[in-house]
């Protein structure tokens, strides 16, 4: 397959943290086909339209959502962001203000709104949990590491956002491949310690090729998630170049 | 590991603790933190995309000009501060006043400044910043004063700069030292290993362990910003060719401007810092800016003049 190259979106925010994380990840993703196996990453820092167009999967970090929405808008590059997202439909996940970006709907934003991205048909509230001082890391139960993998994930939440809720999608939204619109999966919650499964937050979410958390696994040097999303990322990419999926095997470091 | 109770009811041991106060600095990197004394200012700061905003009653170069004893600002004017925007707020304490930075935990802004800008209140000690729940930014203008903060608990470190003086110079100096004895403590490790670096530490008045950390990594353990003296969308994006991880504006965007004007400042500094390499954009952004803030020039100050001699 080649050169496959994942950019991190570089406006703002927690940029090398993310690429040093894919770096560790890269490592342990393999194919089991031998003739599809000639592939390696390339990690790239992304500033401008021509190095998001150079990319087969992107990351936008946590930083400040209202600067990179600014930035971006400034730059030209909500447009090209919107096109790599929903018409490309190219794998795109995005952590704490990257999921801030990549929801349909936001509230608790700053007066008059903010431009996002969108790709994923939900509605997240910004600073959840309120303050500095209310930001905390947490186990977090994640299934899709596997059934098997039982250890925790520290979650490191910082004046984090939540999905507050699944929205069903405009009518005019556009639809990548075969136009279908797949729903909304809850890929993780986190569980308040004092209070009952009915107030679960939702803090992971995948919708077809758009994966968002609330937390950020690259401030841990737990690399599961990235070694999952790289997978993710081979997988759709395996598609898109060959018509087929790669195959990918994953040797977990456990 | 000490167990403590956080507000959320969850429980943190002192490394989950440093690791959401270090955290959120990164999430500021790339970004501009700007002074503002108003929620206006505030709102105008937020909607040309800074990363934050300093909430304080007066900007640098208004503290310099009027004299008298600079202190922590009115509680209700970072609260309008704190209503206005949602970006994350910072404010100023007095250096050594902890019950100052203890008000400013239970306002609950999001980072501490103990900060050489204000008069300071202890002339020996700092705040033992550890001990806090919110995070601390201090100054510094070489790395053992880097490293005596982060020891004593400082998530982010900032250059001293000269504050309210419009005038880089010092913040350019600040931030060579930090590199140059960065780059001797990589020497000393790479020469003479752990010993030699502990015999650094020892001249430079820093923790050994940091110090070998710092050597290690090639840089300071913790975000380094940019602060005082920065007016101008060049300054911005020099500190950050220097290796700055991000920058503070103080008095460089509301002094001298009309609303109208400041925007523009704000936007212009915001741009810079984001592209800080590519020269198209600074052109652009150094039109956009316009007239900048008239200055003190750092060459004809008196050694009583200078903020950033406070602190030990």
């Amino acid at each position: 397959m080649g050169k496959i190259t994942v950019g991190v979106l570089a406006l703002q925010g927690g940029v090398v943290e993310h690429i040093s994380l894919l770096q560790k990840a890269a490592p342990y993703i393999s194919s089991p086909d031998t003739s599809k196996s000639d592939f390696d990453f390339d990690f790239i820092q992304v500033r401008t339209k021509n190095e998001l167009a150079a990319c087969d999967a992107l990351i936008i970090p946590g930083g400040e959502s209202t600067t990179m929405s600014i930035v971006a808008q400034r730059l030209g590059l909500l447009d090209p962001l919107r096109d790599f997202v929903k018409v490309q439909g190219k794998p795109v996940w995005g952590t704490c203000a990257g999921l801030v970006m990549l929801a349909e709907e936001a509230s608790a934003t700053k007066k008059g709104g903010q431009e996002l991205v969108g790709g994923l048909d939900v509605r997240v509230l910004r600073n959840r949990y309120g303050t500095q001082i209310q930001s905390f890391v947490a186990d977090l139960r994640l299934p899709f590491l596997g059934e098997t993998d039982t250890t925790p994930f520290r979650g490191v939440f910082i004046r984090a956002p939540v999905v507050e809720e699944i929205i069903s999608p405009s009518a005019e939204a556009v639809t990548p491949g075969d136009g279908k619109k797949e729903p909304v999966e809850v890929m993780g919650v986190y569980r308040k310690p004092s209070e009952g499964g009915e107030d679960d937050d939702i803090v992971a979410v995948r919708q077809r090729n758009v994966f968002g958390t609330s937390f950020h696994p690259e401030l841990t040097s737990d690399i599961r998630i990235h070694v999952w999303w790289l997978k993710q990322v081979l997988d759709a990419v395996g598609e898109q170049k060959t018509g087929q999926g790669a195959g990918v095997q994953v040797d977990l470091p456990v | 590991m000490a167990e403590v109770d956080t507000s959320n009811g969850t429980t943190a041991n002192d490394t989950d603790s440093f690791t959401v106060k270090d955290g959120l600095a990164k999430m500021l990197k790339g970004g501009v933190i700007m002074d503002v004394t108003t929620p206006e200012e505030a709102r105008i700061a937020e909607e040309a995309g800074a990363c934050a905003v300093m909430a304080l009653e007066r900007i640098p170069s208004d503290i310099r000009a009027m004299g008298g004893v600079a202190r922590m600002s009115n509680p209700s004017m970072i609260k309008a501060i704190q209503d206005a925007v949602t970006i994350p707020v910072m404010a100023k304490a007095r250096i050594g006043h902890v019950i100052e930075c203890r008000i400013l935990e239970e306002l609950g802004v999001d980072y501490v400044d103990e900060s050489e800008v204000l008069t300071p209140a202890d002339d020996k000690y700092h705040v033992a910043k550890s001990d806090f729940t919110i995070p601390f930014v201090c100054g510094c203008r070489n790395l053992g004063e880097a490293l005596r903060r982060i020891k004593e608990g400082a998530a982010m470190i900032r250059t001293k700069g000269e504050a309210g003086t419009g005038d880089v110079v010092e913040a350019v100096k600040h931030m060579r030292t930090v590199n140059d004895e960065i780059a001797a403590a990589k020497a000393a490790l790479a020469s003479g290993g752990e010993l030699a670096v502990a015999a650094m530490a020892r001249e430079i008045g820093a923790d050994a362990g940091l110090l070998i950390e710092t050597a290690k990594l090639g840089r300071l353990p913790v975000v380094n910003f940019a602060a005082g003296g920065v007016a101008t969308p060049a300054d911005a994006a020099l500190m950050m060719h220097l290796g700055c991880d991000g920058v503070f504006v103080g008095s460089g965007i509301f002094k001298d401007a009309t609303p109208e004007h400041a925007a523009r400042r704000a936007r212009a500094v915001v741009k810079a810092t984001a592209q800080y390499t590519d020269m198209k954009v600074l052109v652009e952004a150094s039109v956009e800016f316009g007239e900048a803030m008239k200055g003190i020039s750092n060459a004809g100050m008196k050694p009583e003049e200078r903020m950033a001699g406070r602190g030990w």
